[in-house]
């Protein structure tokens, strides 16, 4: 009889045998419910924000378009092209990279690839997680990185895209020092290398769009040539 | 002088016909603060309360509200520079230069419709880009922010098909450079092109086409759009807070 | 102020009401200023909506000198739908569209009258009804003579149907 002993399966050992409490799979996480936190009643907290923001916004506009006047040019004539033909500030940037890319390239490609890029954000989960680009592999990051932005700012010096390569260029040096400053605790270095990829392409994007814009707003003149905007020239 | 009036509008608000239009009574109870968002045709797209970290400017500086108030104040300028614009080559034009020196306040109306155009898709893009840096896009969201994608298209078409109607040189040849390059997709481009100017050229049968897309067809499709849009905001928990103040992530 | 103050105050002034609170003060402030920006955004779009130049024909025109019209006779301008009149006495400028139901009626050189086709109105030279179901007669515009002698209709201007234009 002293031998049968009934084999539990643990020692009552914790060092030797920690118990099981719950079991988690992969597929599963153990999800807490955040707290929401205090709340108030919309009407009149929310809605009287609102009421104000818009109040503000259009004493403001209204002042404004006291005194600015919308542009009015001389009525349609389609035997006679404006040189430059420019289209509205938001189609600028597009404007710009026709200069650079055949217009199938420019006019819908890439526009496209931009809008699918932006509407499958939410269903990757390396955006969805949001790690850090430097947090886990950072050699093999840095390396998938710095393959990435030479084979992109040789494809654009390809095509001359010089409005596109400042940026990049710009963006891909920031990115790098931040890998360098990874293990820093404060600081700007610090702050950026928290940041997840989705993050510095968004940032990429931005700045790109941001200088096209402002190239194509300023920078060209008569048929797209550069022109430096406080010189005087010829249009 | 003052308890007067405010007898006054007590008695008022005791009559008949104010308690039949106004059926909650005054909003002085949680109960008629929560009926006078829930029970409001206009307002029942918000949630009835709202979490208190989320009415602070520098959660979203309130750039969704903007680009939805601008929307507002270019409907009210649109509809009312609708009485005096002809969609018709050369009308058009000259309806403009009426606009500027013959109609009272011509010049203003025009001047803040135009304004509020650029701003507002400067404030949607504005809009994406916050709601991305802070997350906002993530699970459950997503469909939210899809939506969201494709009322910027809509507002940039709105704007697009805006900028043809003063018919003037800057009009024109925009939208002449714009047409070109939809007509550069393969396969499907020129038809695209052909039922957008309604012709092979940009002339009044574009006018037209654009009008009635600036005036009828995109405004419905932002506002069945932007319906959805609230109401996933609310349907989804509400305004995403900064991501360290909200669950889990 | 005591008890015994206010009672005296409020004996003395039996109208006056208990002292407005800051929160009343700045809501009526509030109120009047929307009110003022709300009935200013009205007068104004109500100026807007209303148009300073019509792209219309002329209310007021000239119909010639009158040794262009023979005494007896009536002549109908078509463009502003206007008999003019010629009799003994002097001119009328009457209207041409009729007061039953706004068509515009024809002059009948043989039997000498104006007659609508569109139910059968009847109405003498002068614009008095005949027959039919028209309420009223022909209305009469106010006749002048400009500088320099030409007729001047103003169709703006009704005058009574037995002033006549002594030229």
């Amino acid at each position: 009889m002293a031998n049968n002993k009934i084999e539990i399966g643990f020692s009552s050992d914790a060092k030797k045998d920690p118990r099981r409490v719950v079991f988690v799979t992969k597929k599963t996480s153990a999800k807490v419910l955040g707290e929401r936190g205090p709340e108030v009643m919309t009407y009149p907290h929310l809605l009287l924000r609102e009421a104000i923001a818009f109040e503000i916004l259009v004493i403001a506009m209204v002042v404004i378009a006291l005194f600015w006047d919308a542009p009015l040019e001389q009525l349609a004539n389609p035997l006679l092209t404006p040189n430059p033909a420019k289209a509205p500030w938001y189609f600028l940037g597009l404007q710009e990279l026709l200069h650079f890319f055949p217009p199938f390239v420019a006019g819908i490609l890439i526009p496209t690839l931009v809008v699918l890029a932006l509407v499958v954000i939410p269903y990757f989960n390396v955006n969805v997680e949001g790690e850090a680009l430097w947090s886990r592999y950072p050699s093999r990051n840095l390396r998938g990185v710095l393959v990435t932005t030479i084979l992109v700012l040789a494809f654009l010096v390809f095509f001359d895209a010089w409005t596109i390569i400042t940026p990049t260029a710009i963006v891909a040096s920031v990115l790098i020092c931040s890998y360098t400053g990874r293990q820093k605790t404060t600081g700007w270095q610090a702050a950026l290398a928290s940041k997840p990829l989705s993050w510095w392409i968004m940032t990429w994007f931005i700045a790109v769009s941001i200088c096209l814009t402002v190239v194509g707003t300023f920078f060209r003149g008569p048929g797209w040539s550069w022109i430096w905007p406080w010189r005087p020239h010829v249009g | 002088m003052a308890t007067n009036v405010n007898a006054l509008l007590e008695s008022l608000r005791e009559t008949k016909v104010w308690k039949s239009i106004f059926r909650r009574g005054p909003a002085n109870s949680n109960r008629t603060r929560s009926l006078a968002v829930f029970g409001n045709l206009f307002l029942h797209w918000m949630p009835v309360k709202v979490r208190e970290k989320a009415l602070h400017v520098r959660v979203s500086y309130y750039l969704g509200s903007i680009s939805f108030l601008l929307f507002l104040i270019l409907s009210v300028t649109g509809i009312l520079l609708m009485f005096y614009y002809h969609p018709a080559a050369p009308n058009a034009y000259r309806d403009m230069k009426d606009l500027q020196f013959v109609v009272s306040s011509g010049v203003f109306l025009r001047n803040l419709h135009r304004l509020a155009a650029h701003l507002m898709v400067f404030m949607v893009f504005a809009h994406m880009f916050h709601v991305f840096y802070r997350g906002g896009y993530k699970p459950p969201h997503e469909f939210n922010w899809v939506i969201g994608v494709k009322l910027l298209l809509v507002t940039l078409f709105l704007s697009y098909t805006g900028y043809l109607l003063p018919w003037d040189q800057l009009a024109f040849w925009a939208v002449t450079v714009g047409t070109n390059i939809i007509s550069a997709m393969p396969v499907i481009g020129e038809k695209i092109r052909f039922l957008l100017l309604g012709g092979h050229i940009v002339g009044e049968n574009a006018l037209l086409r654009f009008y009635v897309l600036h005036v009828v067809i995109l405004p419905l499709a932002a506002c069945v759009l932007m319906g959805i849009h609230f109401w996933r905001v609310q349907k989804d928990g509400g305004l995403t807070l900064k991501a360290k103040d909200s669950d889990g992530k | 102020m005591n008890e015994a103050e206010n009672a005296k105050f409020d004996q003395r002034n039996p109208g006056a009401d208990a002292e407005v609170t800051r929160r009343d003060f700045l809501n009526q402030i509030t109120i009047g200023a929307l009110g003022v920006a709300g009935f200013g955004s009205v007068a104004v779009t109500y100026q807007y909506l209303s148009p300073n130049v019509l792209f219309e024909a002329a209310a007021q025109f000239r119909a010639g000198t009158p040794d262009l019209y023979p005494v007896h006779s009536v002549t109908y301008l078509q463009d502003q739908q206007v008999y003019i009149v010629r009799m003994p006495e002097g001119f009328y400028a009457i209207s041409a569209v009729c007061t039953h139901l706004g068509c515009i009626t024809q002059w009948k050189e043989e039997a000498q009258m104006i007659a609508c086709p569109c139910h059968g109105s009847k109405f003498k030279p002068d614009g008095v009804k005949i027959e039919g179901p028209a309420p009223r007669p022909l209305p009469h515009f106010a006749l002048s003579l400009t500088a320099d002698g030409e007729l001047l209709v103003n169709k703006l201007q009704n005058v009574k149907n037995t002033q006549a234009l002594k030229v």
